[in-house]
């Protein structure tokens, strides 16, 4: 019977929305986390010149032969959760094992994907959003990477306007026992004032969009949906992040070529969802700021009515509305 | 013999080791050799977080369901968690906290 492989965290509580949908619909669904395997996962596959990889994953509750997998749900699943008594060079090698046997056999699989595992990774590259975006004609705000201080200052002056500062990669970390974040910033000058540590890694500086609101644009497969995110406060104004107690949400409409943009992108990074952000401007212009594949919209469907969990479970099971 | 092999971590994408992000009370170093950009960075507003209900996985449902009488657990997922801070309980999936 065709099956729908989810794989997810079991505390990722949008992915149980997904489920639901699907299960509602009539859909077989077999949910694992990677962290099951292989304590609580079985695999057992085989391939020969007869078929393709055969056999299939079992849990104590559930069986799914890999010849019916239809489609997979790939959603930030945990790692592998090996035997505590191993000793670090037996669980390194155990992991590197697991790795390229159940996510090798997985990734194999001929079926449609929400979205392949390889394109997700790929596409997490802010570098290579903002290429691909460009190519697919979106705008792009003037953006500048580096790890030199007379780079920044060259930026500086080459852009009217002011600027702003963001991470490359994850905003979030632990220090000091304490949980920390990074912002979008506006930089002042008195931050330009002092640039000691930006040789120590790569910096993201890009020109601040000036902005009437901003779009987040969840798609899925070729389903567009446009949530206008209005900030109610400065703090959401530069980085909506920051103060979510402070945001408006409405449906919109993407302009044409904008939905021209968006698909081609999705086409040139093969994927099926990505939430995309974009800055509309006060005369109307969008500005594509950046596009994750592994998106939140659990909150954008609960504040707009916007059908994401079933579009996900349509697409899943290769329904058109 | 050398041996070349590209990161196969990359395709099958999984949360990292010990958690998407490491527990650590290292304090911060100093003004060369910290990323520059780390001196904006803030705990976040510990008053917008929201606090997971109690909830179990229920192996038929394959989802999870409250410990007590309620709505099941999906349905409270509709605010964006935000990182209140507290490092024994970081939040799941947020905006921004990518992989």
């Amino acid at each position: 019977m065709p099956t729908v492989l989810v794989i997810a965290a079991r505390d990722d509580w949008p992915t149980d929305r997904v489920v639901k949908a699907l299960t509602d619909g009539g859909a077989e669904v077999f949910r694992m986390d990677t962290a099951e395997f292989p304590q609580e996962v079985t695999l057992a596959g085989r391939i020969d010149a007869r078929r393709g990889w055969s056999g299939g994953l079992t849990t104590a509750h559930r069986a799914v032969s890999l010849a019916d997998v239809s489609a997979v749900y790939y959603r930030a699943p945990n790692p592998f959760s090996l035997p505590a008594t191993m000793s670090k060079p037996e669980h390194r090698f155990a992991a590197a094992q697991a790795r390229a046997g159940l996510g090798g056999i997985i990734t194999a699989l001929d079926c449609r994907w929400v979205s392949h595992p390889a394109a997700m990774s790929r596409a997490e590259y802010k570098p290579l959003q903002l290429a691909t975006a460009r190519t697919c004609g979106l705008t792009v705000p003037p953006t500048l990477i580096t790890n030199s201080r007379d780079a920044v200052r060259a930026f500086v002056g080459d852009v009217t306007g002011p600027i702003v500062c963001k991470p490359v990669a994850t905003p979030v970390f632990i220090e000091d026992d304490q949980f920390k974040a990074v912002y979008t910033r506006r930089v002042t000058e008195d931050d330009l004032a002092d640039l000691r540590g930006i040789d120590t890694t790569a910096h993201l500086f890009q020109a601040w969009v000036d902005k009437a609101y901003e779009v987040r644009l969840t798609v899925v497969g070729d389903r567009l949906f446009a949530a206008e995110v209005h900030a109610g406060s400065d703090a959401a104004h530069t980085d909506w992040r920051s103060d979510y107690r402070s945001l408006t949400y409405r449906i919109g409409t993407a302009p044409p070529n904008v939905v021209e943009g968006v698909r081609r992108y999705m086409d040139r990074l093969d994927l099926r969802f990505a939430a995309f952000d974009f800055v509309v401007s006060p005369d109307g212009v969008w500005t594509y700021l950046e596009a994750n594949p592994c998106g939140q919209w659990d909150w954008i469907e609960h504040a707009t009515g916007l059908p994401i969990a079933q579009a996900i479970a349509d697409e899943l099971q290769g329904v058109s509305r | 013999m050398t041996t070349a092999t590209a990161d196969v971590r990359e395709a099958f994408p999984l949360a990292p080791e010990g958690g998407r992000i490491p527990y650590s009370s290292a304090p911060p170093s100093g003004p060369y050799t910290r990323p520059w950009i780390l001196r904006f960075a803030r705990v976040p507003d510990a008053t917008q977080a929201i606090v997971k209900p109690p909830a179990v996985y229920d192996n038929e449902l394959q989802m999870s369901r409250g410990l007590y009488d309620g709505p099941l657990p999906y349905m409270q997922t509709h605010n964006p968690t935000v990182p209140d801070g507290n490092v024994k309980n970081p939040p799941p999936l947020d905006e921004g906290a990518k992989d």
